[in-house]
Order: C-alpha cells, then structure tokens, then sequence
C-alpha cells in the first residue's frame, strides 16, 4: 500500500517513517492515513480555530473535547457541538443524513450528557436534483432523530446553485448533564479494561474519514457509496440508554465515541487526552461477518458503538446494564501506561505506534500574525450590483416566494420536535425554547448560517452568522453561553479556497470576541468542491442561551389593534447580499460590514427590553428583511389583525432596501401605546436607533404608505410555496 | 386512594419517561416495566407509550406485539378488565397483538408528521369519565404509520359497538376531510374495545398551556380518574 493510496503527499509519509525510525507497515500506514486526514485532524483549519475566543465565565468544557460544555446552573450542564456529514449525503442522502444525526448525538452522550434537541442546517442546489436530494435528507434526519427520540427544534436552509453537487447537511446537538456525571476522554487509567459497546463491526464507512471527507468531488463518483456508513437508531437508542446508566452509575472511567476513522480513532483520543497507551486484540472486536483484516477493523466507521474505559471490578456490573437491551459488550483490550497503541490479532503484533504521533504530531497548517491580520482586510467588490428597484406589490410577493425565504413547515414538520417534553418554543419560532425539567431556568437555542453573505466578503459573512444566531437568542431575552461554529469550504490546497476560509473563521472570532461569547467547538468540512468549483464559504452558527424562565417567552408577534411597531437597529440602505439583491441579479453582491460595536449594543439592549415589563413581541430580523419578517409575524397572529406601516424613506428605491435589507442584529419590536415612549427611552438611552414602522390594524392586509396592499392570503400564498414548485 | 400505574419500556420506546412524567404530574403513583414483565398484578392500569419499539423493524408494533408483557397484558384484560391504554406505538402494538380492532398503516403522504390537531370525543367510556362526547382536544401528533384502517364493512361496526373513540376535526370541531392529518378511515385518531383505548396523538405532550396545550391533562386525569374507580369497585 502507498501513502496516496490512504490519501497522504509523500512528505506527510516520510515525517512518519522519521517519526517511527522505520517503514509503516500497512495497518499502521492505514491509521495515520486516517488520523492525518483533513476530517480528523484539522491540519488547515486549527491554526485558524486557535485564534477563536474560547473562554468565558460559563464555559466547563472549550474546544477539543467531543463537544463543548457551558453551565446553565449549579446542577445542570449542556453539552453542544455542530458536525457536517456533507460527502456522504450527495452520495447517500438519507443515510448520509441519518447517520449524520446518530453522529453527532454520541459525541454529546460521550460527553455524558443526554441529548435533548437537534437543529439541521441544509445547503442544497437549485436545480431538480438538489429537491430530490433535499427530500433523502430531510427523511434521513427525521428518520434518526425521531427513532431516537431526540427533538429537532430549530433549522436552517438554502439553497444556491454552488451546493448543487456539495450539499451541506450539517447536524447541531444539544445535550444536558448534571455536574456529577461529568465525563470525558481524558480520564482512562492505566490498568482499565476497554469495552466496546454497541454495534457488530462490519466494512461500511472504510475511508470515509480519509478519502471520502478529505478530498474534492470529481464527477460520478458513485463508487465511493461504500465509503458511507449505514444506521441504525434503534440500536443507538440502546446503546444511548446503556452508556448513560453507565455513567450515572459511574462505571466509566473514560468514554470516547467512535465516529470518523472509527475505532483508530477513538482509541488514539482517548489515548492522547488521557496521556495512556494501550493494548487491543482486534480478534476480540464483534464482527458482522467473518474475515475483516485488522485494517478493516480498525478503519471501519459501523455506526452505534462506544468506546469505555472500565475498572475491572466493575466491569459485571456494566454487562448486567446492557443484558436487557441485548446490547454486546465486548472487552477488547486493556489501557497501559506510556502512550504506545500495540494492536494484536491471534496475539501477534500487527501494528505498534505512539498514540501521541497519530493525534499530536498530525501536521497543522501553521497561521502567523501576519496572515490573520490580512483577513480583515477589505475586499475589493468584484462587481457593483444592477440597479434596486422600487418597491412595489410583485417584488414582496417575488421575494417570499424565493426558496431561501419560504416557510420551512414543509421541512420541519417531517421531524419530532416535541418528544421529551421541554419544546416551548420549536421550529416554528426564531429562536426555539426549552424547560429543563428540573430547573427553573431554561434554554434558548439559534442558528444561523447565512452563506450568502459570505459569498463576496467571508469576513463579513463570519461576523453577520454570529451576529444573526445572537440576534435571535436576544430577541428571547436569552443570555448568550456558548456557540459552536461549523465551518464548511472549498480546497484548502487552493489558495482562494483557503483564504475565504481563514477569512470567514476570521470574522467568526472577531464578531465572538465582540459580543464576548465563547467558541466552545466545533467542526471544519472542507473539500466541498467538484470538477474544481468550490461552495461558497458558508459558517453555521449554533448559539445556546439561558433563560430565567423559560415557560413564557417573548412572543413573536403582535396581539392586538393599535399596538405599535419599531424598527430596533435599523442598517444602512445596503441589500449586497441578501436574497432580495441575489434574487434580481443572480450573483451575491458585497454584504455592508456590520457595525459590531453598534451591533453589540443593540445585542444587550435587545434582550434587556425583552426581559422588561411592556414588551408585547419582539422578533430578529430574518432571510427576506423587514418584509418577510413582518409576514412571518401576520402567520402566527390572528388572522383577523393587518398592519399599516409608514417608511420613513421617501423614494422607491430606498423603500425597497428598507424592506429587504437583511443585516444582522435588527429586531421588530411590537409595544402598546402606553409604552411607546418608554421603548424609545429604553433604546436612546443605551444609543441604539429605533424607527417607528406603524400600527396593528383591523383586516387582513398589510399596507405601506397607503400606496401598496397586499391581503394577507396572497402573502402567506406566497410564503408557503412548496420547495417542488420553482422560485417565480 | 389513587391507582397505581405501569407504563411499559419495550427496547427502542421514547416517550416512557415522557409519560411517567405526566401521570406523576397528575399526583398518580407510576412504576416503570419493563417489556419482560409478567407479573401485572401489582398495577391498577398500563400504559404502552410512544416510540418506535424494535425501531419499527419489520412493522410499526409488530415484534412488541410479540413481548412476554403482552401475553400478561391480554391475560389480564380477559380476566379482570385492566385498564390499558396505548398512546401512539401503544396503539400500534395493540392493533398488532389483536387487543384493538383494524390496523395502522403507513401516513397517506407517506411522511413522518408532527402537528397540532384535534380530536373529538366519538364515545363516553367509563374508563374516561368527564370526557363527554363533542369534547374537543388539541393534541401533538408525531408518527409515520398513522393511518387507521379496518376492512369493508367493519367501520359501521365499530360506531355501532363504540369502538370508534377520538376523530380528528377541523379547528371548528367540524368534520373534514382538510382535518385529517394521516388517511385514517373516517378521521379516527383512537379507538376502544372493552377496558382498552388507545390512540396516536400524544395526550403526554399536552399537559402545559406554555407547550401549546394542556388538554392532555384532561385526557390523562379522565383516565386515572377511571382507573381509580375501577381499582376500587375491584377492592
């Protein structure tokens, strides 16, 4: 076997053979192919992810872990990361999908916690394939996180026509543990049996790490459809339950997941973050069939299985918990002192490394000063816009009907968003909302990943998703804890590619470091590239807040005639970006950059005046602007209510970017008339601009400046287009 | 003196805990069995809760149907009338096990679907007391094989014998078409037969007005109300 033949340059081959003082054989070869892949070991992106804040007075557990941890309260901590499963779900889109779910749901329960709600954020292109693909993703998430019982509460998509051969699909958990079960990967002893849980080890998913996630596409590759895994949530549902009575009963000394590169993996993590070595006997791993070499066994990625480091005495005692869900518990190896990982198969030795060479000597892309300070730069606009046009009746219908701004009930209402008890708020809102049963306080939970802006600035488009996931935790009155960050881009290897990367990640950690909210993990996609044409540049931000009270949170809209509307933090006349501007001229232009020193007052002034007597709703600015905000506000109220709004902004033109401007950190406010002037001092006081919009009226009609009128039907017409039916 | 009540975890439930959670909030005592359990003497009523037992492997409820609990459960509502009631996957394993006429079949559109709806009350049942017919209920549904079905001829039957419990309806509590969510034959969203009713919407979910409704609670309180009347003409 070659180093190409495991996806290594020749240079990354001779560092091992330096490192080992000796030729790899092919096992060995194997493992560090996966463990140096681009998926495993961040080689591009860490030196960038470095540079992210990460700490912050509610963060127990930052980056490196199998997800971060921020506490809610004395008792309670939540567990949350975002990964992305995008290679195999263009090749498998329901498998792709589902076992995205089933991944990203054992890297929160290896972190102890229980998960407690998923949020999906989708890219997919435009064209007849992409809904297709979209439809298999969609039943793959639901598929999983249903079986499982995990609720999704919350979610993102678009579409462009980059995503068509590089969707993304990428998957946020949430999970919940009391302080007492705190466990992780760094605390295996020497002397501790390792268990493997779960699933028979068969040959699906060898690769997927390494050659699947770590390259580019080229076209028709459909032979890389073994290289994706299959699941199964029954069995994760078992092996979910028997891993937390686990923990509760304190029978696991140390616990690692297997994910990307498998068992190779999750034995060198829980090796190197230990500081341990260990031995393993490949023949006593369950197999699904007879035959696996000890390169299969090590590289397969067979879903549902745990890895658990157990004191022996102990050990009955776990095989008594997994005997009533016929789960298999099989004691593979022992942990040992130092940090060499010896594999035997029929005791002899088949391969022999240093756990600290395969995690710690993976080769990183090094990022000087000089290179950061580079990606704030300001980047030349490509091309100027076409002419706005002047608002009129047909371009809100147009730019509800867009794909990006529609209702996504057609998406979410595939999924359980209500098991468990908790969803106060689900996908139906900005921000979904959480009780913790339990507690008194709650959880707010956002997202967003507005790849469009991103096109054309990656810097600006990093800080508007971390301000936009932000804006919605505040218009709950939620105290931001956290975020996880998950990156998707094109080839590294290409310098354009990883500049909007460096870039995108750039404004990610200045935007964080603004609103001071930790970066607490996350994940990094790359090669979403086919045929040489890259995604755009696209960051999800998933964003986890504490709420007081969770059982009555702001509402979204209005309730009643005469109550007053604002404009919390209007922007600039500026719509580069957004998907009114790319819907009219086919290409993304230039997003204004946002104001994040105005931005973070408005952040804290938001969600102060949302924890405040008097405010009636509040809700963030989303996709399609102030327009499609407002007729996301009329579908969940009354039917009977309509809207009279005066602009300030006298030409046409300006109407329109009002009306379709999309830049983060601006909120609809709704108050009584009692209380107007006491919104207006709330907000001057603490220096954010407020404009008034107009008043709730009888009927159902929206009208602005008594000139243009739209009946609420026709715009909720509009809005709930199916995704089959093509944007007009 | 209250009912005890067992609710039953076959491999592969998720709303167990979701439903001992509610009986608890209605001050009910709950024990937990297990899928093995032969031994029903000890509980006033059981609950087969939501989920996707076995995964939904083979068909929704088939292998729980299958379950050592279900040989005691059929056992004791032949002998004593115990109170059962299936929520969801409940509802399809009784089908499945024969303790529940007609069958559930795959959603029309064939998606999974979770929404709001509502149900009415089709028949009183003394294992329900206070729930009058006309009785409108806003209840989640969460489920992909939903749709209530029973061969020709045997739907006037289950009118006439009061089988027919819940049916889905219209925000007006009218009758249509537009209201029923999965196909089922004549909007039916549960079904009774002797001391067992089962239904697909999940009352469990319903017990908070800031979860977008309590009527489940009135559900539930219905029935453990009626278990305890049961429990104690049994004494």
């Amino acid at each position: 076997m070659r180093a190409e033949d495991v996806g290594l340059t020749a240079a990354e081959y001779n560092r091992i053979v330096e490192l080992m003082g000796r030729e790899p054989n092919d096992v060995e070869l194997g493992l560090f192919g996966a463990l140096w892949s681009e998926h495993c070991s961040y080689k591009n992106s860490k030196g960038l992810l470095k540079r992210l804040p990460n700490r912050g007075p509610h963060v127990v557990q930052g980056p490196g872990a199998n997800a971060g941890v921020v506490a809610l309260d004395d008792n309670f901590e939540l567990a949350f990361k975002v990964e992305s499963h995008n290679h195999p779900s263009y090749v498998e889109p329901v498998q792709g999908a589902a076992t995205g779910v089933g991944g990203i749901l054992r890297d929160i329960i290896a972190m102890g916690a229980r998960p407690m709600a998923v949020a999906d954020l989708l890219r997919f292109g435009r064209d007849g394939h992409s809904i297709k693909l979209l439809q298999g993703v969609v039943a793959g998430v639901g598929q999983y996180g249903n079986a499982i019982g995990i609720p999704t509460v919350t979610g993102d998509v678009a579409f462009a026509q980059g995503y068509a051969k590089n969707p993304l699909v990428n998957v946020l958990a949430l999970g919940i543990r009391r302080r007492e079960d705190r466990i992780g990967a760094s605390t295996a002893q020497p002397g501790q049996l390792l268990v493997l849980l779960g699933q028979r080890t068969g040959r699906d998913g060898i690769h997927g790490a390494s050659l699947l996630a770590s390259r580019d596409f080229e076209d028709g590759r459909e032979d890389l459809r073994p290289t994706v895994q299959v699941g199964d949530p029954f069995l994760g549902k078992l092996l979910m339950e028997v891993t937390l009575a686990a923990v509760h009963a304190g029978l696991a000394g140390a616990l690692q997941d297997l994910g990307a590169a498998g068992l190779t993996s999750a034995v060198a993590e829980l090796c190197y973050s230990s500081e341990v070595g260990a031995e393993l006997h490949l023949d006593r791993v369950p197999l699904r069939e007879p035959g696996l070499s000890a390169y299969d066994i090590m590289l397969s990625e067979t879903q549902e299985r745990m890895l658990l480091a157990v004191d022996e005495r102990r050990l009955q005692e776990l095989i008594q918990l997994a005997e009533p869900f016929e789960l298999l518990c099989s004691v593979i190896g022992r942990v040992v002192e130092g940090s060499a990982l010896t594999l035997r198969q029929e005791e002899q030795v088949v391969a022999e490394v240093d756990a600290r060479w395969l995690v710690g000597e993976a080769p990183q892309r090094p990022v000087d000063d000089v290179l950061w300070n580079e990606l704030s730069a300001p980047v030349e606009e490509a091309r100027v816009p076409a002419a706005v046009p002047n608002l009129s009746v047909s371009l809100l219908l147009n730019v509800l009907g867009d794909a990006d701004v529609r209702d996504r009930k057609p998406i979410y209402r595939q999924y359980d968003s209500m098991i468990q008890t908790n969803t106060v708020r689900g996908p139906e809102g900005e921000a979904a909302v959480l009780r913790v049963k339990g507690s008194p306080a709650g959880i707010a939970l956002a997202v967003a990943g507005p790849a469009r802006w991103a096109a054309a600035d990656a810097y600006a488009g990093g800080q508007g998703a971390v301000l936009a996931a932000l804006a919605r935790l505040a218009a709950v009155g939620a105290e931001p804890l956290g975020m996880t960050d998950g990156v998707n881009a094109g080839n590294p290897d290409k310098s354009d590619s990883y500049r909007a990367m460096a870039s995108l990640i750039r404004g990610v950690a200045d935007a964080a470091e603004a609103a001071r909210v930790p970066v607490t993990g996350g994940n990094v996609s790359l090669h979403n590239e086919t045929d040489g044409r890259a995604i755009w540049p696209t960051v999800m931000i998933g964003a986890v807040g504490r709420l007081l009270d969770p059982t009555h949170p702001l509402a979204e809209t209005w309730q009643q005639v005469g109550q007053y509307l604002y404009l919390i933090n209007p922007s600039p006349l500026d719509w580069g970006g957004s998907a009114a501007q790319i819907m009219l001229d086919g290409e993304p232009g230039a997003m204004l950059r946002p104001d994040l020193a105005g931005a973070v007052r408005a952040l804290s002034a938001v969600a102060q005046w949302a924890r405040a007597d008097g405010a009636v709703a509040l809700r963030a600015i989303g996709v399609g602007g102030l327009g499609a905000t407002l007729v996301r506000m009329m579908a969940a109220g009354r039917p009977e209510l309509g809207l009279d709004m005066q602009l300030a902004e006298s030409r046409g033109q300006d109407k329109a970017l009002r009306l379709f401007n999309e830049s983060p950190a601006q909120w609809v406010a709704v108050v009584s008339p009692d209380d107007r002037h006491s919104l207006e001092s709330h907000f001057l006081e603490r220096r954010v601009p407020v404009l008034t919009l107009g008043q709730v009226t009888e009927g159902g009609q929206l009208q602005i400046d008594e000139r243009y009128r739209w009946a609420r039907t026709d715009l909720l017409r509009a809005w709930r287009r199916s995704y089959e039916e093509e944007s007009s | 003196m209250s009912a005890r009540i067992g609710v039953v975890t076959f491999p592969g439930s998720n709303c167990d805990h979701d439903t001992l959670w509610a009986l608890e909030q209605l001050g009910v005592e709950t024990t937990a069995m297990w899928y093995r359990a032969e031994d029903l003497d000890h509980v006033d009523g059981v609950v087969l809760p939501g989920g996707f037992s076995y995964g939904d492997y083979l068909r929704s409820g088939a292998l729980a149907a299958q379950a050592p609990v279900l040989t005691a459960l059929q056992a004791a509502v032949e002998t004593r009338s115990l109170p059962v009631l299936g929520i969801c996957n409940g509802f399809q394993i009784l089908t499945e096990a024969g303790l529940l006429p007609g069958a559930l079949r795959p959603n029309r559109h064939g998606e999974f679907r979770c929404d709001w709806h509502t149900v009415r009350v089709v028949e009183e049942s003394r294992w329900f007391p206070g729930l009058a017919v006309g009785k409108a209920l806003r209840l989640p549904i969460a489920h992909a094989e939903g749709s209530y079905y029973v061969p020709n001829g045997q739907l006037g039957a289950l009118f006439q014998n009061g089988e027919a419990w819940l049916q889905y309806v219209d925000d007006a509590g009218r009758l249509s078409p537009m209201a029923n969510p999965n196909g089922s034959v004549a909007n039916l969203a549960g079904v009774q037969r002797g001391s067992v009713a089962a239904l697909m919407p999940h009352p469990e979910r319903a017990m908070e007005v800031f979860l977008g409704s309590d009527d489940g609670r009135q559900l539930l309180g219905a029935w453990v109300q009626g278990v305890s009347q049961e429990a104690i003409h049994a004494r």
